[in-house]
């Protein structure tokens, strides 16, 4: 009968993670989010080529989520708005000659594209979140750019600290500048939520270490989790069948 | 039960429970209406303890977004009739 009880999982216990539990860890959220996160497109796993075998490395990679368009999250104002908006730009163009051969025009409407890239820092033990703005025609953002498609929060929390927040860095993996979000208090606010509320009897599994970390971290750009993904008894139940499901199937073949 | 007056919302019994060292509310149980955001409850504590450095996080797992519903919070963490929050002096950032 053993044979039916879930695996033990890995739990976090000091708010950090290894490199193999930033990989499970990892997995799990992406599974989740496609599951209860249909609006948006799933996270991808990059593996890592190791570089003396020109292989890719199976533990070690990060999490990417590319090509969003920011402003489409948040609540627009109601169709009626916006058609009246639409009219003042058609009037104002009747008053002023627009010339057309302009190239660079309407930059301000211009879609813009962001790019998110979960990583793991080895020195924090902590995921880190990386990620850069871009126009459609491929310029990057700058952050004050980038500040107005932020939630306002984020927007005074810039103005606060300037340099332990959001700050442009080089991306580990990639060599070029992204932004990144400064990772020296997540082993601290982890702790925090990994603490069971009824004392030490309940420690956060591994596999539910990015979708609390995300809760915290995609607030400040303005990336919504669903509630649902974070139900820890609806995750509990689906982790439990997902390990019952693999021990019976194995077990029929 | 059914004799809340049709004008009224649901209202929600939020738990404010302090941890981490943080200090302990004198009153720490209240009733907000359901449909009142999240950031209600934030601003509320950061009132009371007149502290910008909070963290605010529910069921200990997560920190709800602001905008997110007490009763969608309640309806999904909530227990035993109420939805417990807790808090504690902590920079996420910085």
């Amino acid at each position: 009968m053993e044979i039916l009880f879930a695996p033990p999982m890995d739990s976090v216990k000091d708010g950090k993670l290894s490199v193999e539990g930033f990989s499970v860890a990892a997995r799990a959220f992406a599974d989740k989010w496609k599951r209860h996160n249909q609006s948006l497109p799933p996270w991808s796993w990059v593996p890592l080529i190791d570089r003396t075998l020109l292989v890719p490395n199976k533990e070690e990679g990060y999490l990417s989520l590319e090509k969003i368009i920011l402003s489409s999250l948040e609540e627009r104002p109601c169709s009626e708005e916006d058609e009246s908006l639409d009219v003042k730009i058609d009037c104002s163009e009747d008053l002023e000659s627009i010339d057309h051969a302009i190239l660079v025009q309407n930059v301000e409407n211009e879609a813009h594209y962001y790019d998110f890239h979960v990583v793991y820092s080895a020195s924090y033990g902590v995921p880190v979140l990386y990620f850069r703005g871009y126009c459609s025609g491929g310029q990057p953002l700058t952050l004050d750019v980038i500040k107005e498609d932020l939630p306002s929060c984020s927007v005074s929390l810039l103005l606060e600290s300037k340099w332990t927040f959001i700050t442009q860095e080089e991306h580990p993996y990639l060599n070029r500048p992204w932004f990144k979000l400064h990772p020296c208090g997540t082993e601290e606010w982890i702790k925090l939520l990994s603490q069971s509320s009824s004392g030490a009897a309940c420690q956060m599994p591994v596999e539910l270490y990015l979708v609390s970390w995300f809760s915290v971290v995609g607030q400040v750009v303005g990336l919504r989790i669903p509630l649902e993904m974070l139900n820890l008894r609806t995750s509990a139940i689906q982790l439990q069948e997902q390990a019952m499901f693999s021990v019976t199937g194995k077990k029929q073949t | 039960m059914a004799t809340e007056s049709p004008s009224s919302v649901r209202k929600v019994v939020v738990h404010l429970r302090a941890t981490g060292g943080a200090p302990i509310l004198k009153q720490s149980k209240f009733k907000i209406p359901g449909t009142d955001k999240f950031a209600k409850v934030i601003d509320f504590l950061r009132r009371q303890l007149h502290s910008d450095s909070l963290f605010v996080y529910v069921n200990s797992a997560f920190s709800p977004n602001p905008d997110e519903s007490v009763n969608d919070l309640y309806s999904n963490f909530g227990f035993d009739g109420k939805l417990v929050v807790n808090y504690a002096f902590s920079m996420a950032w910085g």
